[in-house]
């Protein structure tokens, strides 16, 4: 039962990250891939992500305090931020980077900022649901799966 | 060869029967979270993955052993190397076919990668069903080259012991040719040995002039392998040579002539010019050479490379295509055998379409449609050609043709389109010939883009005269050399460009009047490495343009057929500048009008104008 609880705040939470525009179906295709050779795919991607979108930030923002700005290099951080973020599936993240490159491209200054601002905002929110998702839900390995299917299967019983 | 060799061959040891299963893949991307999913993605099609987060060990990896890897994945955005470089230099130096990766979908850059070679173009974020695909562009390559390799392999085998030039694919080179010829079969030499590709033989104009003689002597019906290489008499050229040549030289027709068709039901959309508008490619000598091209036809269309290099085979031959237009009518000079009359027809019609082309971008596309394409190939009105009024084809042309540079620098290799696309040319005529009709019927439905057919087309005569009556094109110079040298450029410059990514400009100035056919040789010529192996004997182009048309088709064909996968042919466009990139140009538009099956398509050709 609690197994069977838990499984269900586990997928209520994933859910809600879809609901709400954090992911998209990128992400499933994450998942499809954590298999038994790699248990914990998505985390580590996941991680990866953040530790590398954090170095791309900080060139940005330093891009950002040099004025005029340089659009052309502020374009290209944000098309390698935008393909990380579309990589793992961060929806609102990448769409924040679309409308940053328009920005870029109307050589509009103050756009820039302000839409990078919400860049940042999204790649935080993000950022802390899936931290909060991966510590309530068990690695996907071979013996949880049949764990939690054992306890669905009980669960149902009851 | 049969689908297990093929596996065999590809898949390596281990894997022979179990292929895609084992596919070698090199994944290269600077974006570590990318490169994570990639290598998740392709194990998980289970593939057998490499990955590297720079392009220089990429290139240092693949240096090392060629056989290492049977495809490679890469990102176009990658800070210490462009990834259309990486991809030019893999696809031309190892021969690998190279999917490119971004997240990027702009159509430009798409049309980038194609013409740069690319055999695939995936945008991020790349999904499972897409990488399952994949190995299919390993299979093509392997097919393609398999046979032609076999027979050049046992050819190369059994040459061994002569001199050095004495190889099919160096068969008539003229010195100039020899050295090129040299590093192609030196290239080539290399190859056989340790890759499992084998090298193809090199249709050289010559050699592909002495097939389309051949052929034409027999008849059509009678143009049996056995009995063309029989009379082509050539030292290291076997039957399975002749006769794959052989079926690239009748689709090259068909296609053609199905194009022709195409082109004249399409009528002036102006698609092909806002085609023609798209990126210009940077940094690739060829490309310039193509953008010249651009230039010849009035620039139209933006000069970019891409043009070029995807026009290769089909720009090319569009372009020839579309040349008719100009020609006059009434015009002919049938220098070649009676039977081109109708190609000369052609030509002369060129001319005036060219000039139209000049005013009106697509109208004359449309025009040059209806043109029989024979005509064009026929060459005779090459010499008319010239007359027609180039400068205003090729106004407005590209920056990068650079007139004054033309000469010298402008690397006539024309689009590695190869000698198929010769062939075609020279088949059409052939074909027209025994077929009695000129007229669109070359209807080749669709210009082979990375296929060699494109490139005959533009070859075909009045094409390749009117680009290289361009202003920026010196016709100058020398007299008969012209061509041989210029094909020599053009070779020389498939083969070192293709090294380098650069084609060196061949003396376009030297194509004086009968520049025209050497441009088509060029163009034929700049197919890429050992495009067209020998010089088209300049000589003989007026009465021989077609012939030399035809000869350099093969070897445009050749490299076409390389970058079919999607490997811009870079060859070469070079020195026919003008000539190609208004071929190509012209063929591109024709080709997209005609085939969608080209990847050019998104070209658009822009009419001289």
């Amino acid at each position: 039962m609690d197994q069977n609880h838990m499984k269900k705040q586990i997928n209520s939470a994933r859910n809600s990250l879809f609901q709400q525009g954090y992911l998209d179906e990128q992400f499933i295709q994450l998942e499809d891939l954590q298999d038994d050779a790699n248990p914990n795919f998505v985390e580590e991607i996941v991680t990866l992500f953040y530790s590398d979108s954090t170095r791309l930030i900080r060139n940005i923002e330093t891009a950002l305090d040099n004025y005029p700005l340089d659009f052309c290099k502020l374009d290209d951080y944000m098309h390698q931020f935008k393909g990380s973020s579309s990589s793992i599936g961060a929806k609102k993240v990448k769409d924040e980077c679309s409308q940053f490159q328009e920005c870029c491209k109307a050589r509009n200054t103050e756009g820039c900022i302000g839409i990078f601002r919400q860049v940042k905002h999204e790649h935080a929110t993000l950022k802390r649901k899936l931290e909060t998702y991966f510590q309530v839900s068990p690695s996907n390995s071979l013996e949880n799966r049949h764990t939690l299917q054992r306890n669905t299967q009980l669960c149902a019983a009851d | 060869m049969t689908v297990e060799e093929i596996r065999g061959v590809v898949a390596g040891n281990n894997e022979i029967n179990r292929f895609p299963i084992g596919m070698r893949v090199l994944a290269v991307d600077d974006d570590p979270t990318c490169l994570k999913l990639l290598d998740g993605l392709l194990r998980k099609c289970q593939y057998q993955v490499t990955t590297t987060n720079q392009a220089i060990t990429a290139l240092k990896m693949l240096k090392e052993n060629r056989n290492r890897f049977d495809l490679v994945i890469s990102d176009v955005y990658m800070p210490d190397m462009d990834g259309f470089k990486l991809l030019e230099l893999v696809g031309l130096e190892m021969d690998l076919p190279v999917i490119m990766l971004s997240g990027n979908s702009d159509p430009k850059l798409v049309m980038k990668g194609i013409t740069h070679g690319a055999c695939d173009y995936l945008v991020k974020p790349v999904r499972l069903e897409e990488l399952r695909n994949i190995w299919q562009h390993v299979i093509r390559r392997k097919v393609e080259s398999k046979p032609q390799s076999k027979s050049n392999n046992n050819h190369e085998k059994s040459n061994q012991g002569n001199e050095g030039g004495d190889q099919n694919v160096k068969l008539n080179r003229k010195r100039k040719d020899e050295d090129e010829d040299v590093e192609e079969n030196g290239h080539e030499s290399d190859d056989d040995p340790s890759s499992q590709k084998k090298p193809r033989v090199v249709w050289s104009i010559d050699l592909h002039r002495k097939f389309v003689a051949a052929v034409n002597q027999l008849g059509d019906e009678k143009a049996v392998p056995r009995r063309i290489l029989d009379l082509m008499n050539v030292d290291g050229l076997t039957r399975e040579n002749v006769a794959s040549h052989l079926q690239k030289y009748r689709l090259y027709i068909k296609r053609i002539s199905h194009q022709a068709n195409m082109v004249a039901a399409f009528g002036g959309s102006k698609d092909a010019s806002s085609y023609m508008r798209m990126s210009p490619l940077e940094g690739l000598g060829d490309f310039r050479i193509l953008s010249s091209s651009g230039r010849l036809s009035n620039a139209a269309y933006a000069p970019s490379g891409i043009l070029g290099r995807l026009n290769s085979a089909t720009g090319v031959t569009l372009h020839s295509l579309m040349a008719p237009p100009l020609v006059q009518p009434n015009h002919t000079q049938n220098k070649l055998q009676p039977v081109n009359h109708q190609n000369m027809n052609l030509f002369q019609e060129i001319p005036s379409s060219f000039d139209q082309c000049s005013n009106k971008p697509n109208t004359q596309l449309t025009d040059f449609s209806s043109i029989e394409e024979s005509r064009i190939f026929t060459g005779n009105k090459l010499v008319d050609f010239n007359s027609i009024d180039e400068s205003r084809m090729f106004t407005g042309s590209n920056p990068l043709m650079d007139p004054s540079v033309g000469l010298g620098s402008k690397s006539l290799k024309l689009s590695s389109t190869g000698s198929e696309s010769f062939n075609l040319l020279s088949s059409s005529s052939n074909f027209l010939d025994q077929n009695g009709n000129q007229p669109p019927n070359f209807s080749s439905n669709q210009l082979p883009v990375g296929g060699n057919y494109g490139y005959s087309a533009t070859v075909k005569g009045g094409i390749c005269s009117n680009i290289t009556t361009t202003d920026t094109i010196p016709l100058e110079a020398h007299g008969g050399g012209l061509v041989d040298e210029i094909v020599q450029n053009v070779n020389n410059q498939s083969l070192s460009n293709q090294k380098n990514g650069q084609y060196s400009k061949q003396d376009y100035s030297q194509y004086s009047q009968n520049a025209f056919s050497t441009l088509a040789s060029l163009a034929l010529a700049s197919g890429g490495g050992g495009g067209l192996s020998g010089p088209l004997s300049h000589g003989g182009l007026n009465g021989g343009t077609s012939a030399l048309f035809k000869t350099e088709m093969p070897s445009l064909e050749m490299k076409m057929r390389s970058s079919e996968d999607g490997l811009v042919v870079n060859n070469g466009y070079g020195s026919l500048d003008g000539l190609m990139t208004g071929m190509m140009k012209r063929e591109q538009e024709a080709r997209m009008i005609v085939d969608g099956e080209f990847g050019y398509d998104s070209y658009a050709f822009g009419p001289c104008a």
